[in-house]
């Protein structure tokens, strides 16, 4: 069975090396210290490193530590709980001190947010819209990727200053760092050598939800430096779906000595680009990232783009299993899951599908039915 | 295209269709029913909606090795396929029959089964049922050669369809309509659907093997854009008042815009419909015997409850006279430009009103309120439908507070019956009747 290397872990722990910067605390350092700005950003893909140029500093909204009750009054019940938390926080007094919020587009539900967000709820927050292309023509989607990029740098350019494009080039180039240094950490993994838990891994890696690059990227270094090893025995388990919540979840597979051995969630795994992009350009640059994205629920790639990959990712990971690790009232993962889990069944690989509320915690019904699908994991 | 599958095809439309029509006439000769208490009599120009429909789908079943079949959805700009050749059918309205039979919930069962959530969109998870059982109970949907999708009305379409072009092992086509977020005319949006265009043409032309014809394309898009004006012009004889019919009678007969539009039927059909709503709205005569308040419908019909709801607001007086659904398939249309075709229809399949932002949404409901002298509006949230029901209740408060236009919202959905809570909806009705009643 595979254990957690105690010390390892009491290294994590105890070093705030490691730990996650409480977000608050950071945002208030990252504005006075730096004098950044801080946008809150919604859930999908956009340019990171446009934002860091303009010296913004997003903040990723998934999943707030947050309770709805005046996001009830403006979106039904059977609208999904990483949209009514990020309501949530919108409406809640924190949100005053955004410069802006960004809302790339990703599904149905989170482009009316965005709307209702500027033109209702909050309308003197400057709200930023980022249209992702889903169109299944290469061409005219490549050519329309960037001029949103532009776009926003132009609306960006309106409030903050005109673009340098010095820092546009540096933050470019980060980017890419970072992805480069993401991609072998989970290639670490994926082969076995690293010897974290997973609960470690995880609340390391969504620290990408908010830490500047210029925080992030040596604490990658560092985190990989205590973390490599040869990680020993444990079924193995591949993730997939949107986020990692309830945490709980991560910390029931740790204590049943399964290791997470790679993931496709939106929010994690799925954000790193399958090749680094070629071009010298930034704009170009960041096209080349976008399209070099993992196939995801949300966009046009074809299902067995997406079933392909994650066959390849079971594969090469060696994995038992896949868990789908979706949110409840999801439409774009729910629409996937049945032909995801029929393909990965003929390939002989079983799966399990847990809906998370992202309030709940880990009910008993989830841990006994988890307990269940791993034990017949080989 | 084989010779005899075409001539077989050609023989049935010519000859078998009409003679199956003309013997499904006969058979279902009734004696004449007394007059209904709360409706006109029924309009004439309903019998040649149905055979319309019924024949659409009767040929369908003779294109195999004719012609080719397209899976479309509602919002597609479809007057590109036409001059293909392509055989259009329309998995939502399919769905949407489904629903008005009551039949939705057990073809979303069969959906379910196969682990799709009940939480998804009911068109959708009918139609999965239908593609997973291979029949369906209002007739047989001929297998697609191809998927033309577009997201103007939502992103969900294209979730769905990704499962058939997996299941079907066909080629999915997506004209990407980027979401109105601001108004701002032209620029990188419409360079980016204009391309699109131009690539899917291409597209068409390699999985074809012929040309595109462009006069052809022009023509449909004149016929199209006719079309669209002469539904427009059917809803606005609703602004009559007492109105000759009710957006009941409309959900009904939008069938030829959304099924058949840039086809010669669809536009004689709406020319007969317009003309008999004329003479009955010259003659003062309205399509409920008693109106006393005239409402507006929010989000797409409650398709099982059609008949229920039509006869519970007709025993209160009540006549819908607008509604945001039906008027999406003559708002934008008309911008249709045979001279400007690939510029003009990005343009008007973008505009329509669930890819643009609620500010939009909200000033063309406070015009159709004026123009349609509205006095209350009925939400339907629809669990189905996410771009059409988040910011519902944000529209209800800004309608009151703008307009003084009372609202009601019922939760409900579009097809699946199993999600309609009678007494908690009949409550909320009759109390809104109540409210308007007072006023
Ligand atoms: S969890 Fe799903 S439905 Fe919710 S915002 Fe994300 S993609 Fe949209
Ligand atoms: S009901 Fe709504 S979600 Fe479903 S297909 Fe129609 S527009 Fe899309």
């Amino acid at each position: 069975m595979h254990r957690p290397d105690v010390s390892v872990e009491n290294t994590l722990r105890s070093s705030e090396a490691f730990a996650a910067p409480n977000r608050k605390d950071y945002i208030q350092t990252q504005k006075a210290s730096h004098g950044r700005k801080i946008f809150g950003v919604f859930p999908g893909h956009y340019p990171r490193e446009l934002l860091w140029a303009f010296d913004i500093l997003p903040v990723e909204i998934w999943d707030p530590p947050i309770e709805t009750s005046r996001a009830d009054a403006h979106l039904q019940s059977y609208i999904c709980p990483v949209a009514k938390r990020g309501l949530e926080l919108i409406l809640d007094s924190r949100a005053r001190g955004l410069d802006g919020v960004l809302f790339p587009h990703l599904c149905d539900t989170l482009q009316n947010l965005a709307s209702l967000t500027a033109h209702y709820l909050q309308p003197d927050l400057p709200v930023y819209f980022f249209y992702t292309p889903k169109s299944t023509c290469p061409a005219p989607s490549w050519k329309y990727y960037i001029q949103q990029t532009r776009g926003l740098a132009e609306r960006l350019a309106e409030r903050f200053g005109p673009l340098d494009p010095a820092q546009w080039a540096a933050r470019s180039a980060q980017a890419l760092e970072l992805d480069r240094a993401l991609e072998a950490l989970y290639a670490l993994r994926a082969g076995g050598r690293l010897v974290c838990s997973n609960a470690a891994f995880y609340s390391f890696i969504r620290q990408a939800e908010y830490l500047h690059p210029d925080d992030f990227l040596p604490r990658i270094e560092r985190f990989r430096a205590v973390c490599e090893g040869k990680a020993t025995g444990g079924k193995r388990v591949l993730l997939s779906g949107i986020l990692p919540n309830p945490p709980e979840t991560l910390e029931a597979l740790d204590d049943l000595g399964v290791r997470v051995a790679d993931d496709d969630l939106l929010d994690a795994g799925r954000r790193i680009p399958a090749h680094a992009p070629r071009s010298a350009d930034p704009w170009e640059r960041a096209a080349e990232r976008f399209f070099a994205l993992p196939p995801c629920s949300t966009g046009s790639s074809p299902l067995k783009a997406r079933l392909e990959r994650l066959a390849a990712m079971v594969r090469s990971a060696s994995a038992g299993g896949v868990i789908f690790w979706t949110v409840k009232f999801c439409e774009p993962e729910a629409f996937d899951l049945p032909e995801l889990r029929s393909g990965l069944k003929r390939l002989g690989i079983p799966s399990l599908v847990i809906e998370s509320a992202l309030d709940e915690g880990l009910t008993g019904q989830t841990a006994t039915r988890l307990e269940a699908f791993l034990e017949m994991l080989p | 295209m084989t010779l005899l599958p075409a001539i077989r095809y050609r023989f049935m439309k010519d000859i078998g269709a009409p003679a199956a029509m003309r013997f499904a006439k006969m058979g279902k000769k009734r004696p004449a029913r007394p007059p209904d208490p709360l409706f006109a009599p029924p309009l004439a120009a309903t019998r040649r909606l149905k055979e319309l429909i019924s024949r659409h789908y009767f040929l369908s079943r003779y294109t195999r090795g004719a012609m080719p079949v397209a899976w479309v959805t509602s919002g597609a700009p479809v007057e590109i396929l036409r001059p293909f050749g392509y055989y259009t059918l329309y998995p939502e309205n399919h769905s949407a029959l489904c629903g008005a039979q009551k039949v939705g919930g057990r073809m979303c069962a069969h959906a379910e089964e196969h682990g799709y959530s009940p939480d998804l969109c009911s068109y959708a998870r009918i139609d999965l049922g239908h593609a997973l059982t291979g029949n369906t109970p209002v007739g047989r949907l001929p297998r697609p050669d191809l998927l033309f999708a577009s997201n103007n009305i939502c992103q969900t379409v294209l979730y769905w369809y990704k499962i058939l072009a997996a299941r079907y092992g066909i080629p999915l086509i997506l004209f990407d309509t980027p979401y109105r977020f601001a108004d701002a005319e032209g620029g990188p949006d419409l360079e980016y659907m204009v391309g699109q265009m131009e690539a899917i043409i291409q597209q068409l032309e390699g999985i074809s093997g012929r040309r595109f014809d462009r006069e052809a394309f022009s023509r449909t898009i004149d016929l199209a854009k006719e079309t669209s004006l002469l539904w427009g012009r059917v809803l606005a004889t609703m602004k009559a008042r007492p109105a000759p019919m009710t957006i009941f009678d409309a959900f009904a007969h939008m069938l030829p815009i959304v099924s058949l539009r840039g086809l010669e039927s669809a536009r004689g059909y709406y020319r007969l419909l317009l003309e008999e709503l004329e003479e009955r709205a010259e003659r003062g005569v309205g399509a409920i015997r008693e109106e006393r308040k005239r409402l507006m419908w929010d989000n797409i019909a409650i398709w099982p409850r059609m008949r229920e709801h039509a006869n519970l607001f007709a025993s209160h007086g009540m006549a819908f006279v607008t509604a945001t659904y039906t008027n999406a398939w003559a708002e934008t249309t008309p911008l249709l430009d045979p001279g400007r075709p690939l510029e003009s229809l990005a343009k008007a399949y973008s505009c329509v009103i669930l890819n643009h932002h609620l500010e939009h949404r909200l000033k063309l409901m406070e015009r159709l309120i004026r123009e349609y002298r509205v006095d209350g509006l009925v939400i339907h949230s629809a669990r189905s439908c996410k771009p059409y029901s988040v910011g519902q209740y944000d529209i209800k408060r800004l309608l009151l507070e703008r307009l003084s236009i009372p609202s009601v919202v019922i939760e409900a959905d579009i097809a699946d019956e199993r999600a309609y809570a009678e007494e908690q909806t009949r409550t909320r009705l009759e109390a809104f009747f109540e409210a308007l009643e007072e006023e």
